[in-house]
């Protein structure tokens, strides 16, 4: 073997050859059994990876993520659709403890997630396991708690930004229906204070304050479920 | 504006899979790669008008940088240069034959195992199926360069593969 074969050889494997060194090298090999034993070796590694690597698809929600972040038009139109349904349903006016730009902000949220497919940051449906994730990266520390025998699982909890402040948002499922429970530190003035529902195009929303902590609850569920739903969340948050 | 949003949906987002097939193996793990990636996407947006020629190495830069960005804040021991002036296009010696029935799990943990620099031309190369050239171009080093760091990615890869690397398979003498 000569001192530059090894470059060859990889060359060769990699179709980068040109074609008079491709010549040279096969009458080599020919003639060479430990040169082609070495290009054995190389081709094999090379198939190797070629066919036994993982090749990592990117997932569904980066495909729709992609689309739509290239679509300020539509994204924006999105949101114009949720503060309408926000502002037409009156659900900022008027309500006691409440604060528009919170609640208007987590119907917002919970549409972007839902767009984006960013639903979840931890995915666990053990309460021990999202509730220290939470403490870990927020200057408060909701109560987590999985409703699983009442039908309403836990998924995981992820964090986002509503009302100018990082917020908790604990997702949970039923059935086909997510339910994304948005917790952020009550206004000073708030005390507790009791649900108030409304039902506008599809989403349903709930809010009370309890413990220092206001929620906000956002799904497309329907009322009934919902609050049976915030009745256990009041419960297990000390309302 | 929407010729623009058009034509990068039709040039760009094919190559999706290859940005993402590109992150997760640097990153090595999905949720960064997700982060990563969404980052790069929008960075590939904003620069799109700067394309020139093929879409698929072009973008595959804009990934590969922002994984070393990302890699730079995050992992900063796994980007430390590398000593690799020295060329070395040593092969895999007769004792780093792979064994005959090679495990997948094995394959891809020996892969994530190898020094990013190496890691990067290896996917580039036998996953992407990129030519030396665009290698060159996607990672920023000369064509020499991505031939001696694609050797020592074969050759640590064919040695830690090796039947002589797997004892557990080796008969009793």
């Amino acid at each position: 073997m000569k001192s530059d074969d090894g470059r060859a050889l990889h060359a060769y494997v990699d179709g980068e050859l040109d074609a008079a060194s491709i010549l040279e090298l096969e009458s080599r090999m020919a003639a060479d059994p430990s040169l082609r034993a070495a290009y054995e070796r190389l081709r094999d590694t090379s198939a190797a990876v070629r066919t036994q690597a993982e090749y990592f698809r990117a997932p569904a929600h980066l495909r729709a993520a992609s689309r739509v972040a290239k679509r300020p038009a539509l994204l924006a139109g999105a949101f114009a659709a949720v503060a309408a349904i926000a502002f037409a349903t009156g659900l900022i006016v008027g309500r006691p403890g409440g604060d528009e730009g919170f609640a208007s902000e987590a119907v917002a949220a919970h549409v972007r997630a839902n767009l984006s497919g960013r639903l979840i940051d931890v995915a666990s449906s053990d309460q021990h396991t999202v509730k220290p994730w939470f403490s870990a990266r927020l200057p408060f520390s909701p109560a987590v708690a999985d409703f699983s025998p009442a039908g309403f699982e836990l998924a995981g909890g992820r964090l986002d930004f509503v009302g100018g402040e990082p917020v908790a948002v604990m997702v949970y499922k039923r059935r086909q229906h997510l339910i994304d429970v948005y917790v952020g530190r009550a206004p000073a003035s708030a005390g507790v204070t009791t649900e108030r529902g409304l039902t506008k195009d599809g989403f349903n929303v709930e809010q009370f304050s309890a413990a220092g902590l206001r929620y906000y609850v956002v799904s497309d569920l329907n009322r009934n479920e919902l609050a049976d739903f915030v009745g256990l969340l009041r419960k297990s948050g000390g309302a | 504006m929407n010729g623009d949003r058009a034509r990068f949906e039709q040039t760009v987002l094919p190559h999706l899979d290859a940005a993402y097939n590109l992150a997760r193996w640097l990153t090595r793990n999905d949720h960064d790669a997700d982060d990563v990636l969404q980052e790069a996407m929008l960075r590939a947006y904003r620069h799109f008008a700067g394309l020139r020629g093929e879409a698929r190495p072009w973008l595959l830069a804009v990934v590969r940088n922002a994984c070393w960005s990302w890699l730079q804040a995050n992992r900063p021991a796994d980007v430390e240069p590398l000593d690799d002036g020295i060329a070395d296009d040593s092969l895999p010696g007769p004792e780093a034959a792979l064994a005959r029935t090679l495990d997948r799990r094995l394959l891809n943990e020996a892969i994530a195992a190898l020094p990013v620099q190496f890691r990067e031309v290896l996917v580039l190369r036998e996953l992407e199926d990129l030519s030396y050239r665009d290698i060159a171009r996607v990672a920023g080093i000369p064509i020499g360069t991505v031939m001696s760091r694609l050797a020592r990615a074969r050759r640590l890869l064919a040695e830690s593969l090796s039947v002589a690397a797997a004892p557990r398979l080796r008969v009793h003498k």
